[in-house]
């Protein structure tokens, strides 16, 4: 039996306001996956991500990230997750070297080790010229290159991307895809949430629709459109968020009728 | 070092790195401003008063000065970096990291800590170059001095928290923070004032935390210093168990 890298059983995040973000949500991810989580914008993708991380307070349900629980021992729990957040969080006081270096940092890594950490995930990222730089100087791109080298840092067995590649060029969407694929083949597992459905389809082994809250349906690219009785990831999408007037396949028979 | 003390020392070494980055803003004004008040205080108005409880008058505000150096600073330090950070969102680096509660509210607390520290040493310093400033009782001097630095470094973690805007920080500081120091006795002693401003002065607290620190140098109280060391003491650990329910809740930091 393949170990667990997150399990997540009847979660839910109700906020103060009434609002229910999430309801009831359970979603096992194996180790080694890597997984896509997909949604429209509100359905309770970041929630989740931020319950997981303890950047959010669960109203009710568990959350385990390698066996240990998310809240009673949100140490170990914390210490085996990476995030690269959607929007880019990066203190502007600090230079792009010493927001890696306070990372690693904060996940007890002792000063020779982060040091070669640093080095080494400066030269992947080609941030070695900028590493004296401050943040708030450096352009939209390389931010989440930094932002991804950051949740790199502490080497977490998963790592959590939440719209790594929205609004960035389109080299530097092929290098993240690249990269993030081969750390996937070397052990790590991957929470990826993405609005590009070619994105998923290309990197996830495993996906899941979540809408209004509750996850929808998960499986394979293949058996998610098979579920909607559909020929592509696109089709099932817009199938879960009821626009199916806007499939491609569809616009296509149309006009060759 | 355990991965605890690593991870407890990044959490306070960015905290002093940062207001140690902008320098200029975090020591350079805070020491001009103190300099301006021994100027004015001192020199001006001293050269009139001439003495007070048998203490030349520039000897006398020195101490409260130093006080109110270490107390703005640690204030000023904590409630503009927690509210900062929110505002950024880079605390959510800290809040997701396996650091506990307690570790981040000691780090914020002692960055703003080690500023005021830093600017009190200096203010220190300099006016021991201008006068003879004496040093009577450095067993109440020394934890007078800490319990005042940590007590506002805590009142700065609390506002920076609970704070949602710039306003929140500069509405404490101004309409509070400021009445209160400059009402407590800096520039005067309450015994020399009228009715109902004498009883007004002795129901401010920070009068009492600038006695202890006054009897510290001078050796002059107008007040209990062992039940006004005993008070102080009792209020941090309040606001620090306070601050710390917050840190645990998640209040204002993590939905």
């Amino acid at each position: 039996m393949s170990e667990k890298a997150l399990q997540i059983e009847n979660l839910v995040k109700r906020y103060p306001t009434g609002v229910e973000a999430l309801r009831s949500v359970s979603l096992d991810i194996e180790s080694g996956d890597f997984f896509g989580l997909l949604g429209p914008n509100g359905a309770g993708k970041s929630t989740l991500i931020h319950c997981t991380t303890g950047l959010a307070q669960p109203t009710s349900g568990t959350i385990e990230v390698y066996g240990h629980d998310a809240i009673k021992n949100y140490a170990e729990a914390r210490q085996a997750v990476g995030l690269a957040p959607q929007e880019p969080n990066l203190d502007w006081f600090l230079t792009v070297e010493e927001t890696l270096e306070y990372h690693a940092g904060y996940f007890g890594m002792p000063k020779r080790e982060r040091r070669e950490r640093v080095g080494e995930l400066l030269e992947i990222f080609s941030l070695v010229e900028k590493r004296d730089e401050r943040t708030r100087t450096l352009s939209g791109g390389m931010k989440r290159r930094l932002l991804l080298a950051r949740a790199l840092m502490h080497k977490p067995p998963l790592l959590i991307l939440d719209e790594p590649t929205a609004g960035v060029d389109i080299e530097l969407r092929l290098e993240l895809w690249h990269y993030v694929q081969r750390i996937n083949q070397e052990g790590t597992t991957i929470l990826l949430t993405t609005h590009y459905l070619e994105e998923a389809e290309q990197l996830c082994n495993r996906i899941a629709f979540i809408n209004d809250g509750q996850i929808a349906a998960q499986g394979s690219s293949a058996e998610l459109a098979r579920d909607y009785g559909v020929n592509s990831l696109e089709d099932a999408y817009l199938e879960l968020v009821g626009r199916k007037e806007l499939s491609r396949s569809r616009a296509e028979e149309l006009a060759s009728s | 070092m355990s991965a605890a003390q690593i991870r407890f020392l990044t959490l306070w070494r960015r905290e002093v790195n940062r207001f140690m980055k902008i320098k200029k803003q975090t020591l350079g004004a805070p020491l001009l401003e103190t300099f301006l008040y021994i100027s004015v205080f001192g020199a001006a108005l001293g050269s009139r008063i001439k003495e007070l409880h048998g203490f030349e008058y520039i000897i006398f505000v020195i101490p409260g000065l130093i006080m109110m150096a270490w107390a703005t600073n640690a204030f000023a330090n904590n409630s503009s970096s927690i509210l900062q950070q929110k505002f950024q969102g880079a605390i959510h680096d800290q809040l997701s990291s396996p650091a506990s509660p307690l570790e981040l509210l000691l780090a914020f607390c002692l960055g703003g800590f080690m500023r005021g520290l830093l600017v009190a040493a200096l203010t220190f310093v300099a006016a021991s170059i201008l006068v003879d400033l004496p040093v009577e009782h450095i067993l109440v001097l020394i934890p007078a001095l800490f319990l005042v630095g940590f007590f506002f470094a805590n009142l700065g973690v609390l506002i920076g928290v609970r704070a949602e805007q710039f306003d929140d920080v500069a509405l404490a500081q101004t309409f509070v923070l400021q009445p209160l120091i400059f009402l407590g006795g800096v520039f005067y002693s309450a015994a020399l004032l009228p009715q109902p401003f004498e009883t007004l002065t002795r129901l401010n607290p920070v009068y009492y935390m600038i006695g202890l620190v006054r009897y510290g140098f001078l050796g002059y109280s107008e007040s209990s210093v062992a039940v006004a060391l005993l008070a102080l003491t009792g209020a941090t650990a309040a606001l620090f168990l306070f601050n710390l329910r917050l840190f645990s809740s998640g209040y204002r930091l993590r939905s």
